[in-house]
């Protein structure tokens, strides 16, 4: 057992000229000193209760809700998860307040030590300022980025485990996932519902003569429009027999299944994949710049406030709002730049990010290459980085 | 104590120094204000050493200036025989320091701040955590978050940060603010034993008497500039003292003196007299006096020498009695 006597008992060897233990002034931070500025920021009751409602509480309760509304009345009530689902609550709430909450943590990580008084404390140690600040980076990140994933894996459960069994494809419910043989299938037992829904883009008598015969009732709902004439002159004939209904049924399936295909019960992996990068890259950006700006000014709140301004005022304005005069220095900005590395699939939340042009400046955000917007990224982090670790180098204790 | 500095020791700059802390013409400027004006400090190692002087007198910006939480505008300056700000690492790995109100975060338990503060220190540090709480007497309280703390427990657990780097030097300023009285005892137990054990500690302090009876040497601070620093008794004994005496006829007593040898300025009380008598006046004075009154017919009942207090010498150098030095 290690006694007071043992560990501080004497006065203890002095220190050569010149040569600080343990690498104290290095800028490195070492694996103790994340591990505690790590457990530092955990506990920070408030913080992390913030944290985890709005990253994670938020979807799942929404998710929830929509799981059992739709398990009690699911003619009233769509099913829980699909892609669109997925597209509100990723692009429409963990992206925004996942920027916000992660600016929090970093504004908080980045002056608490100041306001709290433990700065001096840690000075006095003779550990390199540059290494205290490094190490709140990947103790920062350690929080808010598995908190984050967490919120996204559960998102995207949801949204692929209880998406919709149907596809609404041109106000017809069909079966989602089908190959083209296995739609023209679908199509030859279901004739009704496609002739009345699908597009006709032309070309077939059969197809003209079934659609001009009125032979199948609508109820109402009319057939599909008819794109293109065929060749040949609509006739009227007898009507037609069951046989040619169905022949003309998977005709236009055929014809529909490349829009078809396009359409998904549940966002892919690629594109879970590709967001989920995309979100955690946005919160990063968010920590850090929020970290920068906290050491910056030395106190928390407004440096809080600021960041809300930018992320929920600023950033939606200069993205959208093209004023040639000032276009670079909008392409300077952090959020147009993450919004251009938006997975092109995901849909047009934020006015298309990259969209599906992939960039190509049909999207209603600022152009910009997303060569630039990698650039733009990086300039903030180095930036914001270098900001803050130079005010607390520089700060008097 | 002697504070005189040789030659060659003024010139051996190692870790060997003989002086814990050694500045040279230190200055720090806030505008137009000097915080610290061209200091001049020898702290021995191995010393309980008083830093006192009246508030705004510019302790606890030399304080900083020491431990580098901020910059010096002029000077040089050495911790444990280290350079600094050149080798403040090294120097500081050996220091231990309580500055201001020892703050700490208050969401953590004490010994969770104490875990931050040791991951910045050599990994042995982590190793001290549980006996420096041990040895400030909060081993029961260290997992009690600081938020409920008192202002003394504070102050023990800043003690027990300085520990956990098993400190040669060790800067205190004003550690017996917020204890009580049995805290206090128990402050000067402890820093008596760091002394002890061959450590050494500043005390910045404007508790005077605490001051004198803990360190073995002082530097009085007055406007930014130390004015005197010594050892206690060598300073003391500088310094005037008082004559007290108890007599039949105190005015008839005051008039036999004047005029006499014995010099001194003569203040006559109700029952007897005092008498300040100039540093370095010889005992045999004393006899005179009593030889005096006596000759004269006054009944002398009680003859006493009054030693001079650090308070009072405190008072008679700085500029709170309108003489600076």
């Amino acid at each position: 057992m290690t006694t007071t006597s043992d560990v501080i008992a004497a006065v203890p060897a002095p220190i050569p000229l010149g040569h600080a233990p343990d690498h104290r002034g290095s800028w490195i931070p070492t694996g103790g000193m994340i591990a505690t500025r790590f457990m530092e920021l955990r506990k920070r009751r408030g913080l992390m209760v913030a944290l985890i409602v709005v990253t994670i509480a938020i979807p799942a309760v929404f998710l929830v809700i929509r799981l059992l509304t739709h398990a009690i009345a699911p003619k009233s009530y769509g099913a829980a998860g699909g892609e669109d689902i997925f597209n509100a609550l990723v692009a429409g709430v963990i992206y925004v307040f996942g920027f916000i909450v992660a600016a929090t943590l970093g504004c908080t990580a980045g002056s608490v030590d100041l306001t709290e008084g433990m700065f001096r404390h840690l000075v006095v140690t003779g550990r390199s300022r540059l290494a205290l600040y490094l190490a709140r980076i990947p103790a920062g990140l350690a929080i808010v980025v598995p908190l984050v994933a967490i919120g996204f894996t559960i998102v995207c459960a949801v949204c692929v485990f209880a998406a919709p069994t149907q596809v609404s494809y041109q106000g017809a419910n069909v079966p989602a996932g089908l190959s083209e043989a296995g739609l023209a299938h679908w199509a030859n037992d279901h004739p009704d519902e496609v002739i009345c829904n699908f597009n006709y883009q032309g070309g077939s008598g059969v197809v003209t003569t079934v659609l001009n015969s009125n032979a199948v009732p609508c109820n109402g709902r009319g057939g599909g429009p008819v794109i293109q004439k065929g060749p040949g002159a609509p006739t009227v004939s007898a009507a037609p027999t069951p046989a040619m209904i169905r022949t003309a049924a998977v005709l236009m399936a055929r014809q529909n299944y490349p829009a078809y295909s396009k359409v998904f019960l549940s966002p892919s992996v690629g594109l879970m994949i590709r967001t989920g990068l995309w979100i955690e890259l946005e919160v990063a950006v968010g920590f850090i710049v929020g970290l920068g700006l906290g050491s910056l000014l030395g106190q928390r709140t407004v440096a809080v406030i600021l960041m809300i301004v930018l992320e929920i005022v600023l950033t939606p304005i200069v993205v959208r709002a093209n004023i040639p005069h000032l276009i670079n220095l909008q392409r300077s900005v952090v959020g147009l730049a993450v919004d251009h590395l938006e997975p092109s699939d995901l849909g047009f939340v934020f006015g298309g990010g990259g969209g599906p042009d992939g960039g190509q400046g049909t999207s209603l955000l600022v152009p910009e290459s997303r060569t630039a917007a990698v650039f733009v990224i990086i300039a903030w982090l180095v930036g914001w980085t270098a900001l803050g670790a130079w005010r607390m180098v520089k700060r008097d204790a | 104590m002697s504070l005189t500095v040789s030659a060659e020791t003024e010139h051996r700059h190692d870790s060997e120094s003989q002086w814990a802390v050694e500045t040279h013409g230190l200055t720090k400027r806030f505008g137009e204000n000097i915080a610290v004006n061209g200091v001049e400090l020898l702290v021995p190692r191995g010393c309980a050493f008083g830093y006192l002087g009246p508030n705004g007198a510019g302790k606890t910006t030399l304080i900083r200036v020491l431990l580098g939480l901020t910059h010096a505008d002029a000077g040089t300056m050495r911790l444990l025989g280290h350079p600094v700000p050149r080798h403040r690492a090294a120097a500081l790995a050996r220091v231990g320091a309580i500055v201001d109100e020892p703050r700490f975060h208050g969401h953590l338990t004490g010994r969770q701040n104490l875990q931050i503060l040791a991951a910045a220190r050599e990994p042995e540090a982590k190793l001290r955590i549980g006996p420096s709480l041990e040895r400030v007497g909060m081993v029961h309280r260290g997992d009690d978050k600081v938020s409920k703390y008192s202002m003394g427990m504070r102050q023990r657990l800043g003690v027990a940060a300085c520990l956990i780097g098993d400190p040669q030097l060790l800067i205190l300023d004003e550690p017996m603010n917020g204890l009580d009285p049995a805290g206090m005892q128990d402050m000067r137990d402890m820093i008596l034993s760091l002394v002890a054990e061959g450590r050494t500690v500043v005390l910045s302090s404007h508790l005077l008497d605490e001051v004198e009876r803990t360190c073995d040497a002082v530097a009085i601070v007055d406007r930014g500039k130390v004015i005197r620093q010594g050892a206690i008794t060598d300073l003391l004994a500088g310094s005037s003292f008082v004559v007290e005496v108890e007599c039949s006829e105190p005015s008839r007593a005051g008039q036999l003196l004047t005029g006499t040898s014995v010099g001194g300025r003569v203040e006559i009380g109700p029952v007897g007299l005092g008498i300040t008598l100039p540093a370095g006046t010889g005992r045999d004075v004393i006899a005179e006096i009593n030889r005096v009154l006596v000759d004269g017919g006054v009944s002398v009942y009680r003859l006493q020498q009054i030693q001079t207090s650090l308070e009072s010498w405190f008072l008679q150098v700085t500029s709170r009695l309108g003489a600076p030095e």
